[in-house]
C-alpha cells in the first residue's frame, strides 16, 4: 500500500489526510505544537495512522509522498521570534518601510479602527532603524544606471552590520525589477562575507513595480527564513529517522506546491497558505465531482465561492470558470507586501466573534472582537464569559451539545444559555431570541463581506456555488446563501470539512510562478515579448527541476498583466504561446480588453488611451496528480434513512421560535438518499443544516449538496 | 475688486445665485405637488433588523465606492481624492466612507436644492442621475462633481445616493483647475449648475457632450463620470433590493434610527461640556501671485446646551483671487472634526449630528465667498479651515476627562507641486504631486500623531510609490524621507512630514505650478493646541542649474539640498505661477507634521532622545524647545543637564511681559485680572473644580468662579475670562519654530510672529499662536460658566 500525505499545520490543530491509491481517504488531528511545530506534524501522522491500527514510522514507511502546509513563518512573525535582519536598500529611500504608504496602511483595518483616528498608530518597524542601511547608487525606471554602485561601500555597510550581529539580510533597491544588476552585485558581497547569512534580494522574491510593497516581501521573507530554515531541516530528519525517504514539498499561497528548497528560499510564499489551499480543496473536487460518473449531483463546476469559518475569521475565496482569483499583494498587521497569492479575504466574523448590546445604538453587535480559542465560547467552559456566535449556535439548537468534535469535548448548553440571557435581557429578549438574533446578524455580516468580495471583482454571487468549510462552514452555509440568493451549497467531503486544508493541500500540484516586472507602452515589439517569455519559462522550467519535475511533465501557462494607459487598473490575463508575432499581441490585447470590460463594465474600456503592458509571468505546473476518491456503489435503492432523534432548532430566517427538528447522523446516509429539510445532519467535525424546503443529497464520493428552496 | 464685491441686499438670500444655496426652514413647503416623499417608517423596528440593515448600508456604499475606482481606472480615484454617501429622502447623511470628509458636503444641499428648484420641472424620476458642481450650491470647488441619484420606493422619492470626486479637468484658465491667477470665478473652471445626466436611465448624449466639450481632457472624463455614475446607480439599485426584501418603511426607519442615533451621540456628549465659545484665527497668504499680503479668517464654535453654532465673525471680506471658500465648504469643515474627534462610533455618519449644528457664517467673507468669487485653487484653504474647526473643537473637548481622549490636534496645511510639460515622445503629462498625503498626524491628548500618518481629513488616502509615480510621469526622485523637526513640538509631538526632491527625467519639459493653504509656505503648517507648538513652514524650493547629474554619474546620491551645488536656489511663494524647469534643475518640496499638544518642557526627555535618534527632531531642537541635553557619546538624555537647561528656559519665560500689558486689557474678565470691561465678575458655584483645558480649572476662589492653572493653582481670571490676556507673552518671529523652511518676511510684507503663553506662576505654556504682528489676538476659550 502506498500512502500520500497532506499535512496542513494550523495555529490550533495539525490535521493529517492520508490518501491510498484505492481512494481510502482518512483524517487525523492533533494539536500544534509551537514552536516546534514537527512534533504535532508527527502527532497528526499518528493520528491517521492509528486508524490503521499503525504508529506514524509505519506508516511513513509505506508513504511516498508528503505535501504539507505549514503556519511556522506566519507564527514567526505574530510572536516576533524572527531574525535580525538588516535592509540595504537606495540612499534617499530608506524611510519607504517606515511611511507605510500613510493612510494606505489601514485599509486592511476594520471600519471601527479607520473611524477612530485618536488611536491611529504605526506598528512597531519591521526592521529598526539603526538597522536599514542606504546605499548610494540609482537605477531609473527604464533600467539605465544613473548612479553607480560603490561595491567598497557595500563592503563597508556589510562589515559594519555583521558586526553589529546581524543574522540575515534583505536587498531591496529602487527599481531592481528593471536592471537588478545593483541587487546581484550586493548579493554577490553579502555571500562572500556572510556566506551563512539568510538573504533575500527583493528583485528576486518578487518582481512587481512598487518598492514599498516589495520591499515588505523582501523584509519578511528574511525575517522568517531562518525560522523556516530551522524547520524543515528538523522535519526532514524527523521524517528520515521515521523511516521515510521521499521528498516533502510545500503548500504556498499561490496555490501550488513548492520543494523544501524553494520553500527555504522563498518562505514568505507559506503565509496564509491555509486558506488558500481550502480553495484548492474545493476547486479540484468541483473538478473531480464533475467528471464522475457516478455523482448525479448538480455540482456547478466552474464557479466557486468557498467559505471557511473558523474560530476567529471567515476566509472567502472564488473561484471562476475553474480559475482561482488571485490578486497581488497581501497584509501583516499594517504592512502590505507584494505576493503571487490566491485572493482569499479574511473577515472578522467566526465561531469566537463575541456578541455584545451596543449601549448607544441600544441594539446587538457581533464582533469585530473575538474570545478565539482561548478563553473561547462560554459553551468551550475555559473561562470565556462573553457570548460568541458558536454560543449561538448551540443555543439555537443548531449544534449538539454532546456530539462535538463527534462527542470528545461536550458543551456547556447552560452556561451559553445564561449568557444570552443576560445579554438580551435590556432588550427585552430571552436567550433563545438573543441568540437567533446574533445569527442572524453574523449571517448576514458574513453575506454582505462576500457581496464586496464578490462586486470587488465584478462577479454575481447568484451564479456560483457556495462551498462551506471549517467548523462552522456548514452550520450557516444555508443562511448565508440565501441572503445572497446562492441556489446550491456542496459541502465538500463532509467528513472532511474540518480538516479541509489538509485535503487542499493534498489535492494541489507543484507550481512555481516566475514574474518579471518591465514596463512596455505602445508601439509593442513582439520580439520582446517572445524573448521575456523565453526567459520566464526557461526559468520556471529549472525551479521545477529543482523539484524533480521534469520538462515533459511540465505545463507551463503565460499570463501579462495588462492596463489602459494613464489607468491604474491591472488585469492578468492568459498571453497566447509560440513566438510572437503583431497577431498574438492584437490577441493579448483582446484578451485584456474582453476581460476588462467582463470585470469592471462594457462602459470602463478606453481604448483610445492606448495600452500598457506592466508584467510578464509564467506559472509553470506538475502534471495534476491523481486523486482517487472512492465513489460508494449503490446497492439497490435507498432506504429511507431514520433520525437519530429530534432537537429544537430556531431558524432566524423562519421568524419563529424553534421547532422539533430531525437530527441524522451522516454515517446512516446512503449515497442516493434525498433529505428534505428542515434537518440538521452531524458529522464529527460539522454539522450540515438543512433549511426548510431544502434538499440535501450526498453524492459517491460523500460530498453533501443542498439545493436551496426556489432555486 | 468690485468684480466680486457682492451686493449689499437687505436681507440675505440664500438661494444659490450670489449667496450660496442653502435650504430655508420651509424648504419642503416648496416642493413640487408632483414630487412625493417616502416618509412613512415603522415605528416597530426591531433591534436585529436595525442591526442588518445597518451593516447592509454601510456595505452598499463601500461597494458604490469601489464600483467608482474599479470603472473610472483614474489614478486620482484610485489615490481616493473621492467620497460617497447616502442620504435620506430630504437629504440627511445617512452613511458616508472614510475618504476625503469634506467633499461630501455637498450632497445634502444638491438633494435639496434639485428637490426644491427641480421637483416639476425637468421632474425627478426613478432611473435619473443629476450632476453639478457649482459651488454656491453643491461643491466644495469646480473640480470635486457631484453625482446624485434619487432612489425609489414605493413610487415615492426614498433616498439618494451621492458622490463627489476629482475629475481630471473641466476647463478654465489653467490645466488642472487649480488657477492661482483667476481673479474671479470666469477665469475657474466651467461651473455646472445641478442639470439632469441621466434621465430614467438614459444618458443625455446631448448634455453629456456639453459637459465633455469643457474639458481639456474629455476622454478621461468621460470614463470618471461613466464610473460615478455606475456608482451611484449601483447603490440606488441595492437600497431598492434592500426595500424589496424588508419593506421600504422598514428601511426608512432604520435610516432614522442612525440619524437619531448620531444625533443623539453628539447631544449627551455636548451636554458634558460646559456652554462657552472657542475660537481660531488662521491667515491665507497670497490673493494672487504676486501679492504680498495675508489676510484673516476665524470661526467661532459656540457651544450652547447641546447645540453647536459655527460663526466666521473676524473673518476679512472677500476679494479679488481665489482665497475664499463658499457655504458648501464652510459646512464641510465644520462637520469633518465633530467626526473625527467626538463620533468616530458613528463610522462618519453625521446627518443626525448636523441636526445640532446651526451654521451662521456671515456671507461675502472669504470663508463664506459670494458668486462670483473666485474659488477652484481654494481649495486647499477649506483644508485650513478644517483646520481651525478642529483646534476649536480640541479646546472644547478638553473640558471633558473622557472628551479629551479625542484630541486630535490640526493636520497641515500645504503647498501643493504641480508638474506639466511634454515627456520625450511628445506627449502632455500634467500632475499634482501627490506626497503631500504622507502629511504627519496631529498629537493626540495621550500619544504622538503619526509619523507621516496621513490626514485626518481622509484617514485611507495615500502615498504612491516613487516606482508609480515615475512609471507615470517624466522624473527621478532624488530622495523622499520623513522630515525632521516637521511635528509640531510638544509633550506630545506632532507626526513628522515628508521632504521630498525630483528632477526631470526623459521629460522633453517640465513646468512646475505651486499653490499652497493657508501660510504653509510662509509660516506654519498646523496649530498646536493646550500649548503644543505649531507645526514649521514648508516650502517647494528651486535649485537652477545644480550639479546633480555630476554626483549621480559620480556615485554620490544626494538626500538633502546641502549636498547639491546650485547656479541659484530660491523658494516658491504660495501662489506661483509657471516656472519652466531646466535638465538640471532640482526641485525639493516638503510637507509639515501636525500640531502639538501641551508644553515641550513636560515632554518625557526619552521621548525627546529617542526622536532626535531616528531623525525626526534635531538636537537644536532638543535644547531650545524641550529643554532636553542629549549625552555626546550614547544619545541618551543627561538628567542633570536637561533639568538645568529646563530652568533656564522657564526662567526665561518669567521674563515675558503680561500679554493684556502687550495687547491691551480688552477681554479680561474677573476682579482677580484686573480691571474687567466686559465681563461681569462670575460669583462662585460652590461645584467642584472642573478641567476646562489640559492645564486650567475653574474653581471657587472666594466669592468667585475663577480659572487657575492646575499645575500652580495661581489664577488667571474669571471663568468667562480670555485667559490668554492674563498669561504672560513671547512674541517672535515665527520662523523661531524649529525646522521652518520659510522666512515669512520672504513673502509677506507684514512681519508674522509667533505668540507663546504661558502662566504666570509656573511659566507652562497655555496656547501658542501665529498672527500678524499687531493684529488683536482672539480668546481661545469663553466659557459662559463651568
Amino acid at each position: 500500500m502506498s500512502l500520500v500525505l497532506g499535512i496542513d499545520i494550523g495555529g490550533t490543530f495539525t490535521d493529517c489526510i492520508a490518501l491510498t491509491g484505492e481512494g481510502d481517504v482518512r483524517m487525523g488531528k492533533s494539536l500544534s505544537t509551537p514552536p516546534d511545530f514537527d512534533t504535532g506534524f508527527i502527532d497528526a501522522i499518528g493520528a491517521v495512522a492509528a486508524s490503521r491500527d499503525m504508529d506514524a514510522s509505519a506508516a511513513l514507511a509505506e508513504t511516498t509522498q508528503i505535501l504539507h502546509g505549514c503556519t511556522v513563518g506566519s507564527n514567526a512573525l505574530v510572536e516576533h521570534r524572527t531574525a535580525k535582519v538588516a535592509l540595504l536598500t537606495s540612499r534617499g529611500h530608506r524611510d519607504s518601510l517606515f511611511t507605510m504608504q500613510a493612510g494606505r496602511r489601514l485599509r486592511a483595518l476594520g471600519a471601527e479602527a479607520i473611524a477612530h483616528v485618536a488611536a491611529h498608530v504605526k506598528p512597531e518597524p519591521l526592521v529598526p532603524r539603526s538597522l536599514v542601511r542606504e546605499l548610494d547608487e540609482r537605477v531609473a525606471a527604464d533600467g539605465r544606471v544613473l548612479a553607480p554602485l560603490d561595491e567598497q561601500q557595500v563592503r563597508e555597510v556589510v562589515a559594519e552590520l555583521l558586526a553589529d550581529g546581524v543574522e540575515a539580510f534583505a536587498v531591496s533597491l529602487l527599481w531592481s525589477v528593471a536592471n537588478d544588476a545593483h541587487e546581484q552585485t550586493v548579493a554577490r558581497v553579502i555571500r562572500e562575507l556572510a556566506p551563512d547569512a539568510y538573504l533575500s534580494v527583493a528583485s528576486q522574491v518578487v518582481a512587481r513595480t512598487g518598492e514599498y510593497e516589495r520591499t515588505v516581501a523582501t523584509v519578511v521573507n528574511s525575517l522568517i527564513g531562518p525560522e523556516m530554515d530551522r524547520y524543515l531541516s528538523q522535519l526532514e530528519d524527523r521524517c528520515q529517522a521515521h523511516g521515510y525517504a521521499g521528498t516533502i514539498s510545500i503548500m504556498t499561497c499561490s496555490g501550488g506546491l513548492v520543494s523544501t528548497d524553494e520553500a527555504r528560499a522563498l518562505p514568505v510564499l507559506t503565509i496564509g497558505s491555509g486558506p488558500v489551499a481550502g480553495l484548492i480543496g474545493a476547486r479540484r473536487l468541483a473538478a473531480t465531482a464533475a467528471g464522475h460518473q457516478a455523482s448525479r449531483a448538480p455540482v456547478r463546476t466552474t464557479n466557486v465561492i468557498t467559505a471557511d469559518m473558523g474560530g476567529t475569521t471567515l476566509d472567502v475565496g472564488v473561484v471562476h470558470e475553474g480559475v482561482p482569483i488571485s490578486r497581488v499583494t497581501s497584509w501583516y498587521d499594517q504592512y502590505e507586501y507584494f505576493v503571487p497569492t490566491l485572493d482569499v479575504r479574511s473577515i472578522g466574523a467566526g465561531g469566537g466573534s463575541i456578541v455584545q448590546l451596543d449601549e448607544t445604538s441600544g441594539t446587538l453587535r457581533v464582533g469585530p472582537r473575538s474570545a478565539g480559542s482561548r478563553p473561547g465560547p462560554v459553551c468551550y467552559s475555559r473561562g470565556g464569559t462573553e457570548p460568541t456566535i458558536t454560543d449561538a449556535d448551540l443555543v439555537a439548537g443548531f449544534l449538539n451539545p454532546d456530539y462535538f468534535l463527534g462527542g470528545k469535548m461536550a458543551l456547556d448548553l447552560d452556561g451559553a444559555t445564561r449568557a444570552f440571557a443576560a445579554l438580551g435581557e435590556p432588550l427585552g429578549l430571552s436567550a433563545l431570541e438573543t441568540a437567533s438574533a446574533a445569527l442572524r446578524i453574523v449571517d448576514n455580516q458574513m453575506a454582505d463581506a462576500i457581496r464586496l468580495v464578490s462586486v470587488n471583482q465584478g462577479f454575481d454571487p447568484r451564479a456560483f456555488t457556495l462551498y462551506p468549510c471549517g467548523g462552522g462552514g456548514a452550520l450557516h452555509a444555508a443562511a448565508i446563501a440565501a441572503e445572497l440568493g446562492i441556489p446550491s451549497i456542496s459541502v465538500p467531503l463532509s467528513g472532511l470539512a474540518s480538516g479541509w486544508s489538509a485535503f487542499g493541500v493534498a489535492g494541489a500540484e507543484p507550481l512555481v510562478v516566475q514574474e518579471l516586472a518591465r514596463p512596455m507602452r505602445e508601439p509593442f515589439d513582439p520580439a520582446v515579448f517572445t524573448a521575456r517569455f523565453a526567459e520566464l519559462e526557461a526559468a520556471a522550467l529549472a525551479r521545477l527541476a529543482g523539484q524533480g519535475i521534469a520538462r515533459e511533465d511540465a505545463v507551463l501557462t503565460r499570463h501579462a498583466d495588462v492596463r489602459y494607459a494613464l489607468q491604474v487598473n491591472e488585469v492578468e490575463v492568459l498571453a497566447p504561446s509560440g513566438d510572437y508575432d503583431d497577431a498574438s499581441v492584437r490577441e493579448l490585447l483582446e484578451r485584456f480588453e474582453t476581460e476588462y470590460a467582463r470585470r469592471y463594465g462594457e462602459d470602463s474600456r478606453y481604448a483610445d488611451a492606448g495600452f500598457a503592458v506592466i508584467g510578464l509571468r509564467v506559472r509553470g505546473r506538475g502534471a495534476a496528480r491523481e486523486l482517487p476518491l472512492s465513489a460508494a456503489q449503490p446497492d439497490g435503492p435507498a432506504p429511507t434513512p431514520e433520525p437519530k432523534g429530534h432537537r429544537d432548532v430556531s431558524f432566524h430566517r423562519r421568524g419563529q421560535g424553534a421547532e422539533p427538528v430531525a437530527v441524522y447522523d451522516a454515517a446512516v446516509i446512503h449515497p442516493e438518499t434525498v433529505l428534505r429539510g428542515p434537518a440538521i445532519v452531524e458529522l464529527p467535525g460539522t454539522s450540515i443544516v438543512v433549511p426548510h424546503d431544502a434538499v440535501l443529497r450526498f453524492d459517491a464520493l460523500g460530498s453533501a449538496h443542498i439545493t436551496l428552496a426556489g432555486a | 475688486m468690485t468684480a466680486v464685491a457682492p451686493p449689499r441686499d437687505a436681507e440675505v438670500r440664500w438661494d444659490g445665485r450670489v449667496h450660496s444655496y442653502r435650504p430655508q426652514e420651509d424648504w419642503r413647503a416648496r416642493l413640487s405637488p408632483s414630487l412625493v416623499l417616502h416618509d412613512e417608517a415603522d415605528g416597530e423596528l426591531d433591534p436585529i433588523t436595525f442591526e442588518v440593515i445597518r451593516h447592509r448600508l454601510w456595505t452598499i456604499n463601500l461597494a458604490h465606492g469601489d464600483t467608482v475606482t474599479r470603472i473610472s481606472g483614474s489614478p486620482v480615484f484610485q489615490s481616493l481624492d473621492f467620497n460617497m454617501c447616502i442620504l435620506t429622502e430630504d437629504g440627511e447623511y445617512v452613511m458616508n466612507a472614510p475618504f476625503v470628509q469634506f467633499l461630501n458636503a455637498g450632497a445634502g444641499l444638491g438633494a435639496r436644492f434639485i428637490m426644491e428648484r427641480y421637483g416639476a420641472e425637468p421632474g425627478i424620476e426613478e432611473g435619473d442621475v443629476f450632476v453639478g458642481n457649482d459651488p454656491w450650491v453643491c461643491a466644495v470647488h469646480e473640480m470635486d462633481v457631484m453625482f446624485a441619484c434619487p432612489v425609489f420606493a414605493d413610487g415615492k422619492l426614498f433616498a439618494w445616493t451621492a458622490n463627489a470626486g476629482h475629475q481630471y479637468d473641466l476647463g478654465g484658465a489653467v490645466p488642472g483647475g487649480w488657477p492661482q491667477n483667476a481673479e474671479d470665478v470666469f477665469s475657474d473652471p466651467t461651473v455646472f449648475r445641478p442639470f439632469k445626466i441621466v434621465e430614467r436611465g438614459r444618458m443625455r448624449a446631448d448634455l453629456e457632450a456639453m459637459y465633455l466639450r469643457q474639458s481639456r481632457f474629455p476622454e478621461m472624463v468621460a470614463l470618471d463620470m461613466r464610473a460615478q455614475i455606475s456608482g451611484c446607480r449601483y447603490a440606488a439599485e441595492q437600497i431598492q433590493e434592500l426595500c424589496a426584501q424588508f419593506g421600504a418603511a422598514t428601511v426608512k426607519a432604520a435610516m432614522r434610527r442612525i440619524l437619531d442615533g448620531s444625533q443623539r451621540a453628539l447631544q449627551e456628549k455636548l451636554r458634558r461640556i460646559p456652554d462657552g465659545t472657542w475660537s481660531e484665527a488662521r491667515y491665507v497668504d497670497e490673493r494672487l501671485p504676486g501679492d504680498r499680503s495675508t489676510y484673516r479668517t476665524q470661526v467661532n464654535v459656540t457651544k450652547r446646551g447641546d447645540r453647536l453654532i459655527f460663526d466666521n465673525d473676524g473673518t476679512e471680506e472677500q476679494m479679488i483671487g481665489p482665497l475664499g471658500i463658499t457655504f458648501a465648504s464652510f459646512s464641510g469643515s465644520a462637520l469633518t472634526p465633530l467626526s473625527i474627534t467626538m463620533l468616530p462610533e458613528q463610522l462618519f455618519a453625521v446627518g443626525g449630528a448636523n441636526r445640532q449644528v446651526d451654521l451662521e457664517p456671515t456671507p461675502g467673507r472669504l470663508t463664506c465667498v459670494d458668486h462670483p468669487a473666485a474659488v477652484g485653487a481654494g481649495v486647499l484653504n477649506v483644508i485650513g479651515h478644517i483646520a481651525a474647526v478642529q483646534t476649536c473643537v480640541n479646546r472644547m473637548l478638553a473640558c471633558d476627562p473622557e472628551l479629551s481622549e479625542g484630541i486630535v490636534a490640526a493636520s497641515p496645511d500645504f503647498p501643493v507641486a504641480v508638474i506639466s510639460g511634454r515627456d520625450e515622445d511628445g506627449r502632455y503629462y500634467g500632475q499634482a504631486v501627490l506626497d503631500h498625503f504622507a502629511m504627519g498626524l496631529g498629537a493626540r491628548s495621550h500619544r504622538d500623531g503619526v509619523d507621516t500618518g496621513g490626514a485626518a481629513w481622509s484617514p485611507l488616502t495615500f502615498l504612491l510609490n516613487v516606482e508609480a509615480v515615475e512609471q507615470f510621469y517624466p522624473l527621478v526622485y532624488l530622495y523622499r524621507r520623513e522630515l525632521e523637526d516637521s511635528g509640531g513640538a510638544g509633550r506630545w509631538r506632532g507626526g513628522v512630514g515628508l521632504a521630498y526632491a525630483w528632477m526631470a527625467y526623459r521629460a522633453e519639459s517640465m513646468s512646475l505650478t505651486c499653490f499652497g493653504g493657508g501660510m504653509a509656505t510662509s509660516a506654519f503648517g498646523a496649530e498646536g493646541v493646550m500649548g503644543g507648538y505649531p507645526s514649521p513652514s514648508a516650502h517647494v524650493h528651486v535649485l537652477r542649474e545644480t550639479n546633480v547629474k555630476k554626483l549621480l554619474a559620480a556615485g554620490r546620491v544626494p538626500t538633502q539640498i546641502s549636498d547639491m551645488q546650485a547656479a541659484e536656489a530660491f523658494s516658491r511663494p504660495s501662489k506661483a505661477n509657471t516656472l519652466p524647469l531646466g535638465p538640471d534643475d532640482v526641485v525639493e518640496a516638503t510637507v509639515s507634521g501636525g500640531g502639538g499638544y501641551a508644553d515641550p518642557l513636560e515632554r518625557d526627555p526619552a521621548h525627546v532622545a529617542r526622536d532626535v535618534a531616528n531623525g525626526h527632531a534635531s538636537r537644536t531642537a532638543a535644547e531650545a524647545v524641550y529643554g532636553v541635553v542629549l549625552d555626546d557619546a550614547d544619545g541618551q538624555p543627561d538628567a542633570a543637564r536637561t533639568a538645568a537647561r529646563r530652568r533656564e528656559l522657564r526662567a526665561e519665560r518669567a521674563t515675558w511681559p503680561l500679554a493684556r500689558d502687550v495687547l491691551g486689557p480688552a477681554l479680561g474678565s474677573g476682579s482677580a485680572a484686573g480691571p474687567a470691561p466686559d465681563a461681569a465678575v462670575a460669583p462662585a458655584t460652590g461645584e467642584p473644580p472642573r478641567a476646562v483645558h489640559e492645564a486650567l480649572v475653574a474653581r471657587d476662589e472666594g466669592a468667585e468662579r475663577v480659572l487657575s492653572c492646575r499645575h500652580c493653582d495661581a489664577v488667571l481670571c474669571g471663568v468667562g475670562g480670555d485667559f490668554k490676556r492674563h498669561l504672560r507673552l513671547h512674541e517672535g518671529p515665527v520662523a523661531e519654530l524649529p525646522g521652518a523652511k520659510a522666512d515669512a518676511a520672504d513673502f509677506i510684507d507684514h512681519p508674522i510672529v509667533l505668540r507663546r503663553y504661558c502662566c504666570p506662576g509656573c511659566f507652562t505654556l497655555l496656547s501658542t499662536e501665529v498672527a500678524r504682528s499687531g493684529d488683536a489676538p482672539f480668546a481661545d476659550m469663553r466659557l459662559v460658566s463651568a
